[in-house]
């Protein structure tokens, strides 16, 4: 049982690894032969992963219904927005635009989805600009440094904001848009760089123990 | 008595900052200011001068992985950059990795094929959604047709005239990504670096600054970011549309944000020393 549950995942995770590791950095036609077979069968995974995410997604919402969970309403729209989706694309052999104009799946998606999906992110602006009022506090010196760069960049980043820059700070010779440059090309660069470096050498950590068989959490508690 | 009329402001009910910010927004839409736009980023001008530079039937291949959450800041950028494409007679190829970029996608080259008049298969192709990223960036890098071989219609790619002698990255001339995603990190890291394909891109505002590492080492051959950086490229290109007429709009919306931020601190100042 220990074999199968355990001893052949981990030998397939480390053989399967370390070729791909491998053939990253030796490009012959055997690697990429390799590789090609490897690209097949995991788009094939991932439609299986698809099929599996929709059946988990429709029974999570089918039990909440019948148990007339809390907000249960809602979960009947899943059913509803996901068969007006696949009944229009169905209906045009999933075709978005023909000569003749917009299919019931392009007018889906012209109407509804980009409708609802454009509501929904519009709506962040209107947090966002009332937590700026709200939460924004300038009680520390970090918090101080993190407003002046803020400040600049938001002024920097409209055309208005250039014209009362160069009306208020003209004099100093520094355009806006310079001050900005220095900005991102110095202390921001700096700051996402050591991210990056972060989390690429945790990242390459964490693949090396998975292929190793250090790590083994994706396999489940078993 | 001051303090405390002031620490009410300070809890103003958020419903008076919706509505002045929905005022701020509305008006300028209603009734454009039209000011200049002063200003063109360098980063901006590098991927206008990397699609200047190619040769007319050089093949261009857009990512453009963006649905319509972010199609106000995107779409207007991915409009200007196909002009800029097809007024250059180049190659237009197609990809997308989001699923709800689809539309967007078919509006776009249903309009500006038209006012161009480039024809589907001849000038430019459009490829159908693929989930798995990184499989199919990986598989390009040999053989294309591997993944794709049919367009989004179900038509036959390889008999297209606008693939001709295109089969991997070696045949493309430029990877352009628009996209608010991290997908634009995919192709610097997985395509560009690898293969030697320049790669370029537009993003939103908001994910700008992180590209500037990618930037300063030249393993980006440029970046458009968020309404502003449209608006800059629809003036490199001579064609203002949707992003220059926004920029109003994203005028007043950051200029309020400012104010609010200096308001309430100001307040927290008075109330904390008076």
């Amino acid at each position: 049982m220990k074999l199968i549950k355990k001893q052949i995942p981990l030998a397939i995770v480390f053989i399967t690894g370390v070729f791909t590791l491998v053939s990253y950095y030796v490009p012959n036609k055997t690697s990429i032969d390799y590789i090609e077979t490897m690209n097949k069968w995991q788009n094939i995974v991932v439609a299986f992963a698809f099929l599996l995410g929709l059946v988990s997604l429709f029974f999570s919402h089918y039990h909440k219904i019948a148990r007339k969970a809390d907000g249960w309403g809602y979960s009947i729209f899943v059913f509803v927005g996901f068969l007006t989706i696949v009944i229009s694309a169905y209906v045009s052999g999933g075709r978005q635009m023909t000569d003749a104009g917009l299919t019931p799946l392009g007018w889906s998606f012209k109407y509804i989805y980009n409708a609802l999906s454009g509501t929904m992110f519009a709506v962040l602006a209107f947090y966002i600009v009332s937590t700026a009022y709200r939460s924004f506090r300038i009680k520390s010196l970090q918090a101080f440094v993190l407003f002046v760069a803020a400040f600049i960049l938001i002024l920097g980043k409209v055309p208005l904001g250039q014209i009362i820059w160069d009306l208020a700070l003209g004099w100093t010779g520094a355009g806006v848009d310079q001050v900005i440059e220095w900005i991102m090309q110095v202390p921001a660069v700096a700051g996402k760089r050591g991210i990056m470096i972060g989390i690429s050498i945790g990242a390459i950590v964490t693949s090396l123990k998975i292929i190793f068989g250090i790590e083994k959490q994706y396999m489940g508690k078993d | 008595m001051l303090k405390e009329q002031l620490q009410k402001f300070s809890r103003i009910d958020r419903r008076w900052i919706f509505l002045l910010l929905a005022i701020t927004l509305l008006v300028p839409i209603i009734k454009p200011i039209g000011l200049p736009n002063k200003t063109i980023a360098e980063a901006t001008s590098r991927v206008y001068g990397n699609i200047e530079k190619l040769p007319a039937g050089s093949f261009v291949l857009f990512s453009l992985d963006y649905d319509p959450s972010t199609r106000p800041e995107l779409h207007p950028m991915a409009t200007a950059l196909v002009r800029h494409a097809f007024s250059r007679n180049l190659r237009v190829g197609v990809v997308t990795y989001i699923a709800g970029s689809t539309g967007l996608i078919e509006e776009l080259f249903a309009r500006v094929s038209k006012e161009y008049n480039k024809s589907d298969g001849k000038d430019y192709v459009i490829l159908p959604y693929m989930p798995n990223i990184l499989a199919v960036m990986t598989q390009m890098s040999s053989d294309l047709y591997g993944i794709y071989t049919k367009d989004r219609n179900g038509i036959d790619v390889r008999g297209m005239p606008v693939m001709k002698g295109v089969k991997n990255y070696k045949d493309m001339s430029l990877i352009v990504c628009v996209t608010g995603t991290a997908i634009l990190d995919y192709w610097v890291a997985f395509v560009g670096d690898k293969y030697s394909v320049p790669v370029a891109g537009g993003v939103t505002a908001i994910s700008q600054p992180g590209y500037g590492p990618y930037l300063q080492t030249n393993q980006l051959k440029g970046l458009i970011g968020g309404m502003k950086g449209a608006a800059e490229y629809e003036s490199l290109i001579k064609q203002p549309g949707k992003g220059t007429s926004g920029i109003d709009a994203l005028n007043l919306a950051h200029l309020l944000v400012l104010a609010l931020i200096l308001t309430s601190n100001i307040i927290l100042l008075i109330i904390k020393y008076l």
